[in-house]
């Protein structure tokens, strides 16, 4: 699936991520700001990754300021952010959740 | 607006995670406006300028456990502007609250391009919530946040291959005139290819899809050698520039013009090959005689600056000033030499609405 | 009633709101013996779909400890409460607070969905409980009729903001005007054979306020309170912790049992009086809540 529109979701508040997905040129694009990205930049962006993968999403660009998110809400806030890129947050597909 | 420090320390208390809400401020509630401006005051924001607020979409707060104000910011199309936070150290994260509300409001609104004009000092606030510069004065930085940035508007852009001449020219185009032509034409005489920025604020008497498409059918026949664009966002326009920042409202042109001209020096001219700008001389407009000085000042010598004298018909220069007077006027014969036939067509098919305009209150003296 | 949730101690039910990280991260280290993650009033209209997202994956991967896990979601008159409930059971949320209740029969609507939802995932139906928060006088009215609305119910909650509201009054430092609600909710959950919740106390600031109205809710019966703050979460423990007479008599109500049980005697007798269930379950309750106070230890020695 490609995402056409671009969506925001989540903050900039300690311990919260805000990701925007807006469209790509073909394959995952991540631009990451984080105060531990020399530490853990790999691994955010690994988990923005398989979830926009769990979407079946291929093409996107992203968008990522962490501060200090646990994974499950780097999950959450990816997810949150492709559902509404893709207009499904009101009907999402709980499989993917 | 001072704080008192016990109160403030019990919000933050054992890294307990502070729970103030970010409200709405109605700034047309004369008490609010006031302990906003108050607020503001202290952190040395100054100007309340009725042009500055009443552009105004939406403003922001948050108040500590005593109603007292602690942090404020506020939107006006894709700007964010008077944004402020108490310097009580022991608040932390109000300054990315404040941002992060306005930027998710923004996103409802499908606005997912925002910018900041502020002080140098505080970029790296900015910065460290994903804002990107832009470009950068001694007095002002322009920064940007979202789906586009700059970069990727001047890869959207049409490139000339080798290495040719290539000038540049920026014009509002209120409506195109046989000026413009002139100064186009004079471009090309000493360059190879020129590219025409096209103002994209909408301000102005002609909207900017009108000012862009006459701009193209006025100039069609010379489409091999010369490109036109819409300015987008990067070409700072005097009437969505926000001047609250700055110390006085004087000088506010001399910062806008500065801005612009180092935009395009170290962005679009550099990514784009252009060598030369082009403007036209101004014999009337103090605004934009400001404008032309500066430009020249912050390019020169990076950027070679050719200022044309204005194209004169039977004696008079012409501008586009003349003929939106003629449009109020119901005058339009008087300016069927000054404008193309493609701007004189479509003045003339569209009379009654652009008038309509006008009497709205589109103000037309501007440029 | 729900199963093998009785003896359960729910003394604070402390709120959480949803769209928080920060706050969902650390919800579990307070000890609180519920924790409500809210869908509802605390997180607006634009990011109800955020707050379900962020609460389930928070749900199905940090680790909350003993706390009963609870799920505020939004009201059956709003467009979000049935992806709240699909997103919440498939997360394996313990209870389902479903806010605004007037009547059982909004229950049975809930425990539909509830149902479908179970299913569709091969969760065994009657795994998720729920709770109901009572928000109005129709609502007081019909307390009895709510909590016994299902077998999935193990409590019910005042919810004072709303229903002050709809009686036309507002709250007061003394609660005079929660008297009747207060006691409506607490016979009818009584009735049910569940918990009784009482209502949050905003205040945070007013500590001498607070413990008032604790001790007063502890005094009429209630299980606990709905909490705001987590610094409320030591002062109501401190309220339900059972004295050392309390502690002392429970453990001799809970000897003369075992000796029975040893003696195979079909009677249990302390002091010449017979020990019969309430006087038991009491004492168990009183087990529980000292060892939860730190003031036995696993065994139920003394400390201290």
């Amino acid at each position: 699936m490609e995402i056409e529109n671009t969506a925001l979701a989540g903050t900039l508040e300690s311990s919260d991520i805000q990701i925007m997905i807006s469209k790509g040129d073909g394959k995952i694009t991540i631009e990451l700001e984080s105060d531990v990205k020399k530490e853990f930049g790999d691994e955010i962006e690994s988990v923005i990754k398989q979830t926009l993968a769990a979407s079946n999403i291929e093409s996107a660009k992203v968008k990522a300021v962490d501060k200090g998110a646990l994974n499950c809400v780097i999950r959450a806030r990816t997810l949150t952010a492709a559902n509404r890129a893709l207009g499904i947050a009101d009907k999402p597909s709980w499989e993917v959740l | 607006m001072l704080l008192e420090k016990c109160k403030s320390e019990k919000s933050t208390k054992n890294g307990e995670t502070m729970n103030n809400e970010v409200v709405d401020l109605n700034l047309a509630e004369p008490t609010i406006f006031r302990q906003w401006t108050l607020f503001m005051e202290n952190r040395g924001i100054i100007n309340f300028d009725s042009s500055e607020t009443r552009v105004i979409d939406s403003t922001i707060g948050i108040f500590d456990d005593s109603d007292r104000l602690i942090a404020t910011g506020s939107s006006s199309g894709n700007i964010l502007k008077y944004i402020a936070v108490s310097d009580d150290e022991s608040y932390t994260g109000l300054f990315n609250s404040i941002v992060s509300t306005l930027v998710s409001r923004l996103a409802q609104r499908g606005i997912f391009h925002v910018f900041v004009f502020t002080n140098p000092e505080h970029m790296a606030s900015f910065e460290f919530v994903g804002f990107k510069k832009v470009a950068q004065t001694d007095f002002i930085v322009l920064l940007e946040n979202g789906d586009q940035t700059i970069e990727s508007y001047l890869q959207s852009l049409p490139r000339i291959e080798g290495n040719p001449k290539i000038a540049g020219i920026v014009m509002n185009a209120n409506p195109f005139t046989q000026g413009h032509r002139y100064l186009v034409e004079q471009a090309l005489l000493q360059n190879d290819f020129v590219y025409v920025f096209v103002v994209s604020a909408d301000y102005s008497l002609f909207n900017s899809q009108e000012r862009y498409d006459l701009v193209k059918k006025g100039l069609s026949d010379l489409s091999s050698r010369v490109i036109i664009v819409a300015g987008g966002d990067y070409i700072i326009s005097a009437a969505t520039f926000p001047a609250y920042f700055l110390k006085s409202n004087e000088n506010t042109i001399e910062y806008q013009s500065e801005l612009d001209a180092q935009i395009f020096k170290e962005r679009i001219a550099k990514a784009l090959g252009i060598s030369s700008r082009f403007l036209g001389s101004e014999p009337f407009s103090k605004t934009t005689g400001i404008y032309n000085r500066v430009v020249q000042e912050t390019l020169e010598p990076d950027i070679n600056v050719h200022i044309v004298e204005r194209k004169k018909n039977d004696g008079r220069y012409v501008t586009a000033t003349e003929v939106r007077k003629a449009i109020k006027n119901n005058k339009i014969d008087s300016i069927e030499k000054l404008v193309p036939d493609s701007t004189y067509d479509f003045i003339k098919s569209n009379l009654g609405r652009l008038q309509n305009r006008i009497e709205r209150g589109m103000n037309i003296n501007g440029n | 009633m729900a199963e093998n949730t009785e003896e359960r101690l729910r003394r604070t039910m402390m709120f959480v709101p949803g769209n928080n990280p920060a706050m969902l991260k650390d919800a579990g280290i307070y000890g609180a013996d519920s924790i409500m993650f809210d869908l509802e009033d605390a997180v607006s209209l634009a990011e109800k779909d955020a707050a379900r997202i962020l609460v389930y994956e928070a749900l199905t991967t940090q680790n909350y400890g003993d706390a009963e896990l609870v799920v505020r979601i939004n009201g059956l008159d709003t467009p979000f409460w049935e992806n709240d409930v699909t997103a919440m059971v498939k997360a394996g949320i313990e209870v389902i607070r479903l806010p605004k209740t007037e009547s059982a029969s909004m229950l049975e609507q809930l425990e539909n969905k509830i149902i479908e939802v179970e299913n569709n995932f091969g969760i065994p139906v009657g795994t998720t409980h729920m709770m109901a928060a009572i928000e109005s006088a129709k609502g007081v009215l019909n307390a009895v009729e709510i909590a016994n609305a299902s077998d999935r119910m193990i409590g019910i909650a005042l919810s004072a903001e709303d229903y002050t509201t709809d009686l036309k009054t507002h709250r007061y430092a003394d609660g005079k005007e929660l008297e009747f609600a207060r006691n409506m909710i607490l016979n009818a959950a009584r009735s049910a054979e569940i918990a009784a919740f009482d209502t949050v106390f905003s205040n945070v600031d007013d500590v001498e306020g607070f413990m008032r109205e604790t001790n007063f809710v502890h005094q009429l019966g209630f299980d606990g309170k709905s909490l705001v703050n987590p610094r409320q979460i030591p002062m109501v423990n401190e309220v339900y912790a059972p004295t050392r007479k309390e502690i002392l008599h429970a453990k001799s109500v809970l000897a003369a049992i075992e000796d029975a049980r040893i003696k195979g005697s079909g009677v249990i007798s302390m002091n010449g009086q017979m020990v019969d269930r309430p006087v038991a379950l009491r004492a168990q309750r009183v087990m529980k809540l000292a060892k939860a106070s730190g003031l036995v230890d696993e065994d139920g020695v003394l400390l201290g």
